[in-house]
């Protein structure tokens, strides 16, 4: 949720399970807090960070640290996530989630870093798989595994972005279905949905974009269902932050992956009861 | 990777070269990293640098709605393309970055024909930090009942978070608004001739106010801010109420504590 729905979601209180916001958004006071508090009071809030860094050699930076803690002690919130990338180094933030060479010192890392965060945090946080558009020569563990390796060695909880595994196949060549398959279901404590875009290369080559500026393309719903069978009925967000839509717009998003769960959910029944 | 190109290189190395390349534009070791796979490395380095510089112009846009007006938004990315690269942030929480930007503008020879830029700029920064300041709760003004009257000049207060001073040779806030207001009637007929003005800022729970004070106003309540103690902060000051300024300053609630400073 972007700060300029907040007055909607307060007077019309929509139909929709829970909302996500940048823990960024709410390091300060005033009204968008406040507005926050006001929004809390009727849904559950996840808190989703973007500058945590937790692939940084030189460790997480404990003011951040400290900002997210507070942030979350107002907030109570539901699920605390954050992204296996980096994005501080020299203590410089570069604004951006930089993608990781995925070798078995970047996992000693990031595991230790995770390890840092959940006993600064008193909780446990989810980790989410980026999209990237470099690989690096030296790596030498796939992603999925890598993410694995995370949460099986500190407990963290993985949040599947969908539409980043499509990104990310796509412009690597990864099979998605592989990735599904290397990551533990009991670990997926959530999902994310998101539109991308593509950009054409001065070769004719695609890369895609991970720019949460559009509806959710057919295939990533094809691979969303996938999910779902694998993981089962994971509560799921539909991140959208550049050229934002009106609320209903967003809605019918959440309204599509709603309708996805619930038939999860009774095909898991069926499963039960047979 | 100080070493050979053959040896890999440590996650320290990786992300130091990354950073050269975002920051510095320089993707002469990234480059060697990073596998083309039928697209060159630059042109990977490229998308995430595109959305470092992009990320941080919002930023400075947001902090700097004015400005960016004043000067439009072609010029605008040009200065702050330069800026990023001179200063870029210090840490993740992207509300608090942008302070150097008003000295930036103030050194910076292109944009110096508009001579009012940097304090519209410093105007805009103490809005920006008063709109973003934590919530914190104003003095209990039954806690001042409690100090001993003979100690009064020991007081040293802490300021609230939100408020900012700001002094300006020119019609700083006028420009601002108008600019805001994107009334180019008012904006032709500003005089900026017409002196120094002095000016307080601080979030209320209705939004952020600019306020006009007079020069002793201004610093009194400077001097204040500051943590000076009452006794100092009213040395050299005249030519006004400075206990109607100081009610004024506690019913506006510009304080969140005081001590009491002990005799040097």
């Amino acid at each position: 949720m972007r700060f300029r729905h907040h007055r909607t979601v307060i007077d019309s209180k929509p139909p929709v399970a829970w909302f996500e916001v940048h823990t960024e958004n709410y390091m300060g006071g005033g009204a968008p807090l406040c507005d926050l508090d006001a929004i809390r009071r009727d849904y559950p809030i996840s808190l989703h960070g973007v500058g945590l860094s937790l692939g940084s050699a030189e460790g997480v930076d404990p003011d951040h640290l400290a900002r997210i803690r507070q942030v979350a002690e107002r907030v109570e919130p539901a699920l605390v996530s954050e992204h296996l990338s980096w994005s501080v180094s020299g203590g410089v933030y570069l604004a951006d989630l930089l993608p990781l060479p995925m070798t078995e010192e970047a996992l000693a890392t990031v595991c230790r870093n995770v390890d840092q965060t959940h006993g600064y945090l008193r909780r446990q946080i989810l980790v989410e798989n980026p999209s990237s558009y470099l690989r690096f020569r030296h790596s030498t563990i796939p992603e999925c595994e890598f993410l694995a390796a995370v949460a099986a060695s500190t407990g963290c909880g993985i949040l599947c972005d969908v539409n980043n595994i499509y990104v990310s196949a796509a412009n690597h060549g990864w099979q998605t279905a592989d990735y599904l398959a290397a990551l533990p279901a009991s670990a997926i404590g959530e999902i994310h949905l998101a539109g991308h875009s593509v950009r054409k290369l001065d070769d004719g080559r695609m890369l895609r974009i991970d720019d949460h500026g559009s509806r959710v393309i057919p295939k990533v719903w094809q691979l969303y269902s996938e999910a779902l069978a694998r993981f089962g009925p994971v509560p799921t967000l539909i991140e959208w932050d550049t050229k934002l839509p009106p609320l209903e717009t967003l809605l019918d998003e959440a309204a599509r992956a709603q309708a996805l769960l619930d038939h999860e959910r009774k095909s898991l029944g069926r499963a039960d009861t047979a | 990777m100080s070493a050979s190109h053959s040896a890999v290189p440590t996650l320290l190395e990786v992300q130091r070269a990354l950073r050269r390349s975002l920051v510095e534009h320089d993707d002469s070791e990234a480059a060697g990293c990073i596998l083309a796979d039928g697209l060159a490395p630059e042109a990977r380095l490229n998308v995430y640098r595109n959305t470092f510089i992009g990320a941080l112009t919002t930023a400075l846009r947001l902090a700097y709605p004015a400005v960016h007006r004043l000067v439009g938004p072609e010029f605008f990315e040009g200065t702050t393309r330069i800026f990023i690269e001179k200063e870029p942030p210090r840490g993740a929480y992207l509300d608090g970055y942008g302070s150097g930007f008003p000295e930036f503008l103030a050194q910076f020879r292109q944009a110096a024909s508009l001579a009012y830029l940097p304090d519209v700029a410093r105007l805009e920064w103490a809005v920006s930090r008063a709109l973003h300041a934590p919530d914190v709760e104003a003095l209990d003004l039954s806690r001042l009942v409690a100090v001993d009257p003979a100690d009064y000049g020991r007081i040293a207060f802490v300021p609230h978070p939100s408020v900012g001073l700001v002094q300006s040779d020119c019609p700083a806030d006028t420009i601002w608004r108008t600019v805001l207001a994107q009334d180019d009637a008012v904006m032709a007929a500003i005089d900026l001739g017409s002196g120094p003005v002095w000016l307080m800022v601080q979030r209320f729970a209705t939004g952020v106010e600019v306020a006009r004070f007079s020069e002793q106003e201004w610093r009194f309540a400077n001097r204040l801010c500051a943590g000076q103690p009452l006794q100092k902060a009213l040395d050299d000051v005249s030519g006004f109420d400075a206990s109607a300024a100081l009610a004024g300053h506690l019913a506006a609630g510009r304080f969140t504590g005081f001590r009491l400073e002990t005799a040097p």
